[in-house]
């Protein structure tokens, strides 16, 4: 029953815009049992529910669905990502229509995105693709503030150049294959590896997930989008958003249709490189945190496109686990900006100093975060950058290994000058009355610290233990 | 059993510093106590061993190394002069101290030293010797450091030669494990030349630093000044002679085989010449009785040095026999400054004078030893000298003339200093003086009747004791006891001390006191600037070497800096000039993005379609 | 062939014109115009189907959206032109010179391959394609559609609250 993944979240929509009184009361607790379900559903791994074939909704449209190790993964990360946006727009979106508009558009980008992990056809992808991303439009814009719709103005705009080169490739495999499904389309290019159409095709569809998923150059949208959405929003949009629509439909792609083929590694590994520089430098001046967060980001998914593009299977595990630990930390991250926002009403890190004192929780949690992001032992994000430098240094890429050992001393600059701006020090004067965050912000954050230090330090139990991990390493 | 007896002269003294620093503090006469006890059992324990022939050997470390000590006759001597001197120079100091701070560290350091000393005696590896060599720099260190205000800078400065000089030994010691592929001491008989030489020099280095030869002395007459006194009696006059000399002699008759045609020996020759030389120049002019005798301390290691590096058989025993006797006298010699100290409170010949009628017994002391430093027959002195002259000349006359030259200058200055000390008209401040108390008189009268002794009968220390050292091939049948051979050099040290008794009253008729009789001398044109350069340490090497290593310093502070600006300033700088061509680059201006994504493509594109 | 050239430039010119137009009025006749021209080549190059929906829905309708909108706004006075295609100016002044640079860089980069498909394209009625082929799209197409929905409740209802009934 996969298409449960898309139904579930279908009815839900429908559950809570029903004209019926005290439905839009139960739409945050539905969506939330959602998240829920779908996190029991990956990590309790129950046969009865993914052996079951039968599937009357795929029937009926004849749609092929399919998972694989990888998307389950992303199934995880998609629930525990969507969870805490949840949770954090319910404490930080003021009004209560956004509140609800907010649930609402959580959901279809919901559905977007589990159909993406679902799909096995090309031009289905698309279309899912532009689901995710016209949710995340409005999304960024919910609370209608003028730099929000500019940003999401700016996402839009670029996203739609995303949208013509994806299509147009569509179109040009089409005249090759003559289908969009996986099958036939990756058997008719392997057949005709050589021709300059292929050739075309796969060069134009990889540049529409690179603008989705903020690689550099492609990234300038990526940045004014973060900081400009709310940050329940940020929150979606870092963590799974761009992640799913552009990281996890390159990694599908080039994994199961595509191929590795040397020109398209070298190419996913020079872009993995150059935004993990890029962006590792571009964050170190930055003065908002949620900008840098954004900076951070793009650097961070290069090291999941550098591991795809090593192509091995311990680089690809090690781009998995970079997917699954980066939005676990990036979402903390940004609950701590939602935090901050919330109680200092600004993210400008020149005016803040010293909160650890005053916020010890938010303090605390940005720092675990912080140190995995930066790849410290033995924080979760370690294990994964261990993999990628490993796989990568094994595979012969040595300069591409020292590149990504050598940013993660960059972020680790960045993040530790932060670190000391904002939480360490002296208190700044005129926070005196800055007070730690509600118990439902404080029990997301303590939360999402605790899965960093379970996955570091539980890694090697993982490994052997959970379903997702355990199939996709062996 | 036998071979665990080794290890009781090395642990006795180390379980009474132990002790001696745990004792409270106002139980203070029980540490005096305790040291004595334990310098009295450690001598007892060398005497027995006298005579016998132990070795003892296990794995150390794991990695290959043997702990092995070995006694045989030259390490059973010296011992026991480590050991005589131990226990006279505590019986000393149960008086001299007994009113001073921080006696409890001077005890545990004082016996530490006699632990460790006997240890590198004792050793038979290499490396067993480096443990207990720096396990002596630190006591010194330690002991320098309990004196004055200013102890600190010249321990600072003792340590630092030392420790550097030990690095040269540890360096040498490395050299010679791996060209004669062991460590054993018994085991090592190097020829000289190449790699062997460097080796050699490294190790002698270490042995004639211990001995306080120039150009590593300049720690000894600050440390004269700043260090307990007893200490000075006991290590830099007599223990380290000792063990400087000693490890000299094994490298040079047993390590490697030193002979009078390698420029090695005309090397150690040329230190010891120069060392006399200059070292008792300064000791000439000195006005400390203190510092006056640290001079000499310095000096008379030259001719210890000069005499093995002869490399004759005659020059060999003559040093080893300078080493016994010089470590008499000098240790005695310090101890009746000790008592001057004591007594009269100062140790400046200004001051001081006419003692000789308020210290009858210190002064008899004095004159004998100081007669047998001094080289008059038929002291102790005069017989080893003119072995070292006997082997100087017949190695090259110009050896020869500087050590004449060191005994005119020697004998011109004990002259001086008991002139000034214990001759002329008694200060007015000194009139109430003493002679000190038994037990700091007793070990003065055993140390100078040795000396008698020695020069009379200079049989006993000459065939027992040293000629065994070289061993009956080298020897040839001589035997280098009783009167000199060599008439002619009698009649040439006679003269040249007659000559220094001239110069002395021609010196106090010129300037009517006894402590100006060398001022002709110091003050002659010349020599004059030199002294006052000399004084002002411009001939220090360890002076030379600070100014060079602060002017290094800052270099090297400098170069740190630009690193440093390189680290903390161009990279972080660097990176912050970039994230801000960075965020010039974001606009905001989305066409500007729309742009950077379609140039991506292109590029893409380009690569693809390749 | 000639004629193919000719059309091509003047739907860059055209492009360029809907781009640096200063009057949005100017802008969507520029919009419809290059629809016009794209539909024309549709047509020479066979395929009548999608060059009537090219003229039917781009050239045709949005443009139609687009003026109704524009009606709704203020037209601009004279000084605020000139200001706005001064700025316009210094915004595009470089797209002529790319345009030109991009036209010399492509005629002397020669790409080597031609382009050929590799097969014969499987004859399939696009039609079959559309409507036999693509139901999966069509939930994605619902969804799109009520994302739309909810777009426009969310960016332009907006509650004045004056207008809250008390």
């Amino acid at each position: 029953m996969l298409s449960l993944f898309i139904l579930l979240p279908f009815f839900c929509l429908i559950a809570v815009n029903l004209p019926v009184k005290g439905a839009r009361r139960l739409a945050f607790w539905l969506t939330a049992s959602l998240f829920v379900l779908q996190i029991l559903a990956v990590l309790l791994h129950p046969s009865v529910f993914w052996g079951m074939k039968e599937d009357l909704f795929a029937n009926f449209f004849a749609i092929n669905f399919s998972v694989n190790n990888l998307s389950l993964v992303i199934f995880l990360t998609i629930g525990i990502v969507g969870l805490v946006s949840l949770i954090i727009g319910k404490y930080t979106l003021a009004n209560r229509p956004d509140r609800f508009h907010f649930t609402n558009l959580l959901l279809t980008a919901l559905i977007g995105m589990n159909a993406l992990a679902l799909l096995t056809d090309l031009f289905s992808m698309y279309v899912f693709i532009e689901v995710t991303a016209l949710s995340s439009f409005i999304l960024i814009a919910v609370q209608r503030e003028k730099t929000a719709l500019e940003g999401a103005f700016k996402y839009l705009i670029i996203s739609t150049i995303a949208s013509a080169l994806m299509l147009s490739s569509v179109a040009l495999i089409l005249l090759v294959s003559g289908s969009t499904s996986f099958d036939v389309v990756s058997a008719a290019l392997k057949a005709s590896s050589g021709s300059v159409f292929v050739k075309l095709a796969v060069a134009l569809f990889l540049c529409g997930p690179f603008i989705k998923s903020g690689l550099v150059p492609f990234h300038g949208w990526l940045p004014d989008a973060y900081s400009a959405a709310p940050s329940a929003v940020s929150v979606l949009l870092a963590g799974i958003i761009t992640k799913v629509s552009g990281v996890y439909v390159l990694m599908k792609l080039v994994m199961s249709v595509f191929g590795f083929t040397p020109v398209i590694r070298d190419i996913l590994m020079f872009a993995g490189a150059l935004s993990i520089v890029f962006g590792a430098l571009a964050a170190i001046g930055q003065k908002d945190f949620k900008r840098m967060l954004a900076y951070s980001s793009i650097s961070q998914v290069g090291y999941i496109i550098i591991g795809l593009g090593c192509g091995t299977k311990l680089a690809i595990a090690g781009a998995a686990l970079h997917f699954f630990n980066h939005a676990v930390f990036k979402s903390l991250l940004f609950t701590n900006a939602a935090v901050m926002e919330q109680k200092l009403g600004t993210v400008d890190m020149d005016k803040m100093g010293g909160l650890t004192s005053r916020m010890p929780f938010t303090g605390m949690t940005s720092l675990i975060a912080f140190l995995s992001t930066a790849g410290i032992p033995p924080l979760s994000g370690f294990w994964s950058k261990l993999l990628i430098v490993v796989a990568l240094w094994t595979s012969g890429m040595h300069g591409y290994a020292a590149i990504a050992l050598l940013a993660s001393v960059l972020t680790l600059a960045y993040f530790l000058s932060m670190q000391r701006r904002v939480f360490f020090g002296k208190l700044r004067p005129g926070l005196e009355a800055v007070q730690e965050a509600g118990t439902g912000l404080v029990i997301t954050q303590v939360a999402l610290a605790l899965v960093i230090l379970g996955v570091g330090l539980g890694f090697p139990f993982m490994l052997k233990t959970l379903a997702p991990l355990k199939n996709i390493l062996w | 059993m036998t071979q665990n007896l080794l290890f009781l002269p090395i642990i006795i003294p180390l379980a009474a510093a132990i002790i001696c620093i745990l004792t409270p503090r106002n139980l203070r006469p029980a540490q005096a106590m305790i040291a004595l006890a334990a310098t009295l059992i450690n001598l007892l324990i060398s005497a027995a061993l006298w005579g016998r022939q132990i070795s003892f050997s296990a794995p150390w470390l794991g990695i290959g190394f043997e702990f092995s000590l070995r006694l045989y006759h030259f390490s059973a001597f010296i011992m026991l002069s480590v050991a005589s001197f131990g226990f006279l120079v505590t019986l000393y100091s149960t008086v001299f101290m007994r009113d001073r701070n921080s006696l409890g560290q001077f005890y545990a350091y004082f016996l530490l030293t006699l632990s460790f000393a006997a240890g590198a005696v004792l050793a038979d590896n290499l490396l067993v010797l480096l443990l207990f060599w720096e396990g002596l720099l630190l006591a010194l260190f330690g002991m320098i450091i309990i004196g004055n205000k200013s102890a600190f800078k010249t321990a600072t400065k003792a340590f630092i030669i030392v420790g550097i000089t030990d690095l040269c030994m540890m360096t040498g010691i490395a050299l010679t494990g791996k060209l004669a592929g062991t460590l054993t001491m018994s085991q090592i008989n190097l020829p000289l030349g190449g790699l062997g030489s460097v080796a050699f020099i490294l190790l002698m280095i270490g042995a004639i630093s211990k001995g306080g030869a120039m150009p590593f002395h300049t720690w000894i007459p600050d440390a004269a000044v700043d260090a307990p006194l007893p200490f000075m009696a006991l290590v830099p006059a007599a223990l380290e002679k000792l063990l400087g000399i000693y490890f000299l002699t094994r490298i040079s008759l047993d390590l490697f085989q030193l002979n009078p045609g390698s420029w090695v020996s005309v090397l150690l020759m040329t230190i010891g010449a120069v060392t006399i030389i200059l070292a008792v120049m300064m000791a000439l002019v000195q006005k400390d009785y203190k510092r006056l005798l640290s001079y000499h301390a310095i000096s008379q290691v030259g001719y210890m040095i000069l005499g093995i590096g002869t490399a004759v058989p005659a020059g060999i025993i003559g040093g080893l026999f300078h080493m016994i006797n010089n470590a008499l006298y000098k240790s005695c010699l310090f101890l009746t400054g000790g008592s001057v100290e004591k007594q009269a409170g100062t140790t400046n010949l200004e001051e001081l004078g006419g003692l000789r009628s308020r210290m009858p017994v210190t002064f008899a002391c004095f004159v004998i030893t100081a007669l047998a430093i001094s080289g008059v027959p038929p002291f102790n002195g005069f017989f080893s000298r003119e072995l070292v002259y006997d082997g100087a000349l017949s190695r090259g006359c110009i050896f020869y003339v500087a050590a004449v030259a060191g005994s005119f200058f020697t004998a011109a200055s004990f002259l001086k200093l008991g002139h000034a000390a214990f001759l002329g008209k008694i200060n007015d401040k000194n009139k109430g003086v003493k002679e000190a108390s038994f037990a700091m008189l007793f070990p003065m009268m055993v140390i100078a009747l040795i000396c008698v002794l020695f020069g009379l009968y200079n049989y006993l220390p000459i065939n027992k004791l040293i000629q065994p050292v070289l061993g009956e091939a080298r020897l040839e049948g001589h035997d280098y006891s009783g009167f000199p051979h060599n008439i002619t050099l009698v009649l040439v040290t006679v003269i040249v001390l007659i000559g220094a008794l001239a110069n002395h009253i021609f010196g106090v008729k010129r300037t009517g006191a006894g402590l100006k009789a060398v001022d002709h001398i110091h003050y002659a044109p010349g020599l004059s600037q030199i002294y006052s350069m000399a004084e002002k340490r411009y001939f220090d090497p360890y002076e030379i070497g600070m100014k060079f290593a602060q002017f290094a310093a800052r270099i090297i502070w400098r170069i740190d800096r630009a690193i440093d600006w390189v680290y903390d300033s161009l990279l972080t700088g660097a990176a912050h000039a970039f994230s801000k061509v960075i965020r010039g680059m974001h606009t905001g201006y989305y066409p500007v993005y729309i742009a950077w994504s379609i140039l991506g493509t292109a590029a893409v594109l380009l690569f693809a379609l390749k | 062939m000639m004629i193919d050239l000719i059309l091509l430039i003047c739907l860059v010119l055209a492009a360029f014109w809907a781009v640096v137009a200063a009057r949005m009025l100017k802008a969507v006749v520029g919009l419809a115009l290059t629809s016009v021209i794209v539909s024309i080549l549709m047509f020479r190059m066979n395929s009548p189907l999608a060059a009537v929906f090219e003229l039917s829905v781009c050239a045709g309708l949005i443009p139609v959206i687009f003026i109704t909108t524009i009606s709704f706004t203020k037209r601009l006075s004279w000084e605020a032109y000139l200001e706005r295609k001064k700025e316009i100016f210094s915004r595009f002044w470089y797209l002529p010179v790319i345009l030109v640079i991009t036209v010399v860089l492509l005629s002397r980069y020669k790409i080597a391959a031609d382009f050929i498909l590799p097969q014969a394209p499987a004859v399939t009625d696009v039609r079959h394609v559309l409507w036999n082929l693509r139901q999966s799209d069509l939930f994605g197409q619902i969804i799109i559609l009520l994302i739309g929905a909810f777009g426009v409740v969310t960016l332009f209802k907006v509650k004045q609250p004056k207008d809250k009934p008390k």
